[in-house]
């Protein structure tokens, strides 16, 4: 883990960030006129939006001016490689599980984040991977009465996936 | 008279096995959330609402009740035996309950936290009882703008959750109405923030939001490995605390209960206040003031008593006016409002029987929490020789499962995804979560009942001032806001709280 910056000038992520809010704010203030702020009822659909949308621009500037006067300490910067795997394995299981399946899907997620991230022994891995898949896919669809998806490869799908 | 009669038909409608089993089961459920270092109450009970989607309300409430209040015991455990806290409240138990495992006594502080949560827990649930009959039949006075008036004390809290600092505070709080504004106007009935994708035009899922800002978020920023595989469980005849202990834990879970009750009414104040100042009255009034830090019983007792009774508490302003007092108790009113139940006065008029069954399953969750932590503090501590990338990979497959099941649809996936890198980055820019959960849970309550009040006044904003309840509720609310321009200053203990 990084060391704490030390202080001195803004951070960039800071700065990155209250550009973000920034932008976002501004946004919202545009869209929200768009969908209009009063009508003959009172707030139409946009006001309270706008208001939202002038306070994250206006706190967004507030907290400028303050780490431009006093640069705050940011905590050291997170662990991209697991961001990375962790993001896109959910991600690619999120793609797939309607075509493989929740079964399928889920036991090679498992067997990724078991085998080859946290570097298990194969029948350890294999068995939670099966437990985590098969096993809560039966769970949930006979004990709790919650449908977890089926593959939509009508292959896979006969055989049980 | 009318109140005991609707209390025993609580008990009624929790004693059926059903609710029993779901009650035991959030218990269960609840302290392995509390012993697990690194899933915060928060996340835990978000990541648990979708368990209880297709239970009827009361059993979904009752098990939801008992995860939460669970997770208060379960951060003592590894509190007392790893001087590691599953939980900010048990912070403060470290110091003796860690001293007195490392002299032989782990097992006599682990009981008498237990016992010292049941009687906190007990007591602050019959406050609840007393509370909900006189301010329920408030429901009857309640319409939009006295509801509108309700929502502003609740978002006043902003206030007391801001931590560190006010300006992020408001941030967090802004992006969390935002996000709540996204779908249909309930009002006008026009599309908000869409995109032009069907899936928001319902809004974004609350549980997807609140699994990824609060639970994903934590995952992606894992720094270590959190397992612990020193841990030696006591074994069961250490278990008994002697005389002498007792005799000494009784007044601190007194003075705990007191703390605790009194402080989780105010909404705003989390159980690590409660905590500390529980230990802040042992040092200053126990008979064995001297002995604390070294592990004194009344460094356990006090502190643990004070958070439980806290946890109970904090469900008064919840039930009878609907206001969360912390962001755990927020995503508890969420998962109520999406069992259809909107908590508050009305809850007390529309769904009786629900609310009573529920107060109900508090007494017996209490008692059940008792029964099973002390006799297997063994089960609990093994949990925490599982490896971190076993427990990392399960609690990844609960949230995918948790994400889909709410609509069944992978797009919630996706929105979780995308709400955990949005966590990781308010975590890494030091913007406390916590009003974003606060506002995301009452921000569409609050935008409906101001629209529907001016609906009915015409556009005229003195329908707020010329109701009485309204009025004062209001003025309460910007009491609230303006408390730190007044100098009514919160406890230094809120300001450094983690919790917030």
């Amino acid at each position: 883990m990084a060391e704490p910056r030390l202080k001195g000038r803004i951070a960039k992520s800071v700065l990155a960030g209250i550009s973000v809010f920034v932008v976002v704010g501004v946004y919202v203030l545009v869209s929200s006129i768009d969908l209009g702020l009063w009508t003959s009822l009172g707030p139409g659909p946009g006001m309270f939006p706008f208001a939202m949308g002038v306070l994250l621009v206006a706190m967004s500037v507030v907290w400028l001016f303050q780490e431009l006067r006093n640069p705050s300490e940011t905590p050291g910067g997170v662990d991209g490689r697991l961001v990375i795997a962790v993001v896109v394995s959910l991600a690619v299981l999120a793609a797939v599980l309607d075509l493989l399946g929740f079964q399928l899907s889920m036991f090679a997620f498992l067997l990724y984040h078991l085998k080859v991230r946290g570097r298990r022994g194969w029948l350890s891995s294999l068995i939670i991977a099966l437990a985590g898949s098969v096993g809560a896919f039966y769970a949930f669809n006979y004990g709790l009465n919650v449908s977890l998806p089926t593959a939509g490869i009508p292959l896979l799908n006969s055989i049980g996936l | 008279m009318e109140t005991l009669n609707e209390l025993m038909g609580g008990f009624a409608a929790a004693m059926t096995w059903q609710n029993l089993l779901f009650a035991f089961l959030g218990c269960l459920l609840g302290t392995i959330i509390g012993v697990l270092p690194g899933i915060g109450p928060v996340a835990g009970v978000a990541l648990l609402i979708p368990l209880t989607m297709n239970l009827d309300a009361t059993g979904a409430i009752i098990m939801l009740c008992a995860i939460f209040y669970g997770t208060a015991y379960g951060g003592t455990i590894t509190s007392v035996l790893l001087n590691t806290p599953g939980e900010a409240a048990s912070a403060i138990t470290t110091i003796d309950g860690y001293a007195m495992t490392k002299i032989g006594k782990a097992g006599a502080a682990l009981t008498i936290a237990a016992v010292g949560s049941f009687v906190g827990g007990t007591i602050a649930t019959l406050g609840l009882v007393a509370a909900a009959k006189p301010l329920g039949e408030m429901g009857l006075l309640v319409g939009p703008p006295e509801f509108f008036a309700l929502m502003v004390v609740g978002i006043s809290l902003l206030v007391a959750l801001a931590g560190k600092s006010m300006v992020k505070a408001l941030i967090s709080g802004a992006l969390g109405l935002l996000i709540s504004m996204v779908g249909i106007d309930p009002v006008a009935g026009a599309p908000r923030f869409t995109f032009g994708s069907d899936n928001l035009l319902d809004g974004v899922s609350f549980v997807a939001v609140i699994v990824g800002v609060f639970g994903l978020s934590e995952i992606l920023s894992y720094r270590k490995d959190t397992s612990a595989s020193m841990v030696q469980a006591p074994g069961l005849r250490s278990l008994l605390p002697n005389r002498t202990e007792w005799r000494r834990s009784a007044p601190a879970m007194a003075r705990g209960t007191g703390i605790g009750f009194g402080l989780g009414l105010i909404p705003g104040m989390t159980g690590s206040v409660s905590s500390l100042l529980a230990y802040g009255a042992e040092k200053k009034f126990s008979k064995h003031r001297s002995e604390l830090g070294k592990g004194a019983i009344e460094g356990v007792a006090g502190p643990e008593t004070a958070n439980n009774a806290h946890a109970n508490a904090a469900l008064i302003p919840l039930f009878t006016l609907g206001i969360p007092a912390s962001p755990t108790i927020a995503v508890l009113m969420g998962a109520f409002l999406q069992q259809g139940l909107t908590p508050g006065p009305t809850l007390f008029t529309e769904h009786s029987e629900i609310a009573w069954a529920i107060i109900a399953s508090l007494f017996i969750g209490n008692v059940l929490l008792l029964l099973l932590n002390v006799p297997l503090v063994g089960l609990w501590t093994s949990i925490l020789r599982v490896p971190a990338s076993i427990l990392t990979a399960l609690i990844l497959l609960f949230m995918v499962i948790g994400a889909y099941t709410i609509n069944f649809n992978v797009f919630d996936v996706f929105v979780m995804i995308a709400f955990g890198l949005l966590g990781l980055g308010l975590r890494h820019l030091d913007i406390p979560l916590a009003p974003m959960v606060l506002t995301l849970v009452l921000g569409p309550l609050m935008e409906r009942s101001l629209r529907e009040s001016l609906e009915i006044s015409q556009g005229d904003f003195g329908i707020f001032v010329n109701r009485p309840i309204s009025v004062v509720l209001i003025g309460l609310g910007l009491l609230i806001v303006l408390s730190p321009l007044l100098k009514l200053r919160k406890p230094k203990a809120l300001n450094e709280d983690p919790e917030t």
